[in-house]
């Protein structure tokens, strides 16, 4: 993967969401380490920032549910693919904030293949009121772990239950890599 | 049974259930890589300890500042296993803490109290700086 090609790629698309204060921004692999380490920082740069202590909650939240799906998600993988540990993943992650609402923004390169279902996913969390998807929590904490989830499912649900509007997401193609698409999500705290 | 003790990290919980003096405690943060894996070996030797048990009154105490999505199911089966052990006769005492205005953290605790009503739950809202 071209690392610069990403970067510019997102940094534009990023750049119209938000044209405010910028409070973290990663772009590069994403590992447990990393991601502890960033939560660290996240977790001091809010608490600096002013933010009410239960928008930082959801903001640190959203921000670890995030990065995870890149540790285990991303298309952009520098570990093997038989291994299930110890994962690194490339992806990006900004949490800004803009008249008053703060925004977190993440992407990562996908499958292709894996996109249609995404989609369907998170557009029908689109419609779900908060009782909703405070239900769908609940029942997948009962249901089985789906079939090649590395965690409970219950990440999306967990970002849109805590998140004030509907999550936005896209799917940009990668003329360099054809089968392979960037995926990006919004959420606003 | 032996102690089974595990040491915090930065995004995983110490768990230190003492089986001989019937205490078990989990405290810190919790969002490790993959929680499957880091609660399913602890869920096993759970499962075993609280098989032995009968008429054993048995305390828990849960402190976490945060715990991930995937954590949050591995939970809902520690629970399930305290309240199949409290069917069996035990009585199992669960201290659940956590930050006062953490709002996320106390309605995950009152949900597991509605769900597993066997359980002896008391909630304890902690000031922190």
């Amino acid at each position: 993967m071209n690392t610069l090609h990403l970067a510019k790629d997102f940094s534009a698309s990023f750049e119209l969401a938000c044209q405010q204060r910028v409070i973290f921004y990663y772009v590069g692999y994403f590992s447990q380490n990393v991601v502890a380490a960033m939560a660290d920082a996240v977790r001091l740069q809010l608490e600096m920032s002013g933010v009410n202590s239960s928008t930082r909650r959801k903001l640190f939240s959203s921000f670890v549910e995030m990065a995870q799906n890149i540790i285990h998600y991303s298309a952009d993988s520098l570990t093997p693919s038989d291994q299930d540990n110890h994962e690194m993943r490339h992806g990006s992650v900004c949490i800004c904030e803009k008249e008053g609402q703060y925004l977190l923004q993440c992407a990562n390169p996908i499958d292709a293949a894996a996109a249609e279902g995404l989609r369907e996913r998170l557009q029908s969390l689109r419609s779900m009121t908060l009782e909703e998807i405070k239900q769908a929590c609940r029942a997948s904490l009962r249901a089985e772990t789906p079939e090649g989830s590395k965690g409970a499912g219950l990440g999306f649900l967990t970002v849109a239950r805590d998140s004030s509007e509907p999550l936005e997401f896209d799917f940009q193609p990668l003329e360099a890599h054809p089968g392979t698409v960037m995926f990006n999500l919004k959420a606003t705290v | 049974m032996e102690t089974l003790y595990i040491g915090a990290t930065p995004s995983s919980p110490e768990v230190n259930f003492d089986f001989a003096k019937h205490h078990l405690s989990i405290r810190g943060e919790s969002y490790p890589e993959n929680a499957a894996a880091f609660y399913g070996e602890i869920i096993k030797r759970l499962r075993e300890y609280l098989g032995n048990c009968s008429q054993t009154r048995i305390t828990v105490d849960i402190s976490l500042a945060y715990f991930n999505s995937s954590s949050t199911k591995m939970l809902f089966n520690i629970f399930e296993a305290f309240n199949s052990a409290a069917t069996a006769g035990n009585e199992i005492v669960l201290n659940w803490y956590h930050d006062e205005e953490d709002d996320t953290i106390l309605e995950f605790g009152q949900e597991l109290h509605i769900d597993f009503p066997l359980i002896t739950f008391f909630d304890h809202p902690v000031k922190t700086a």
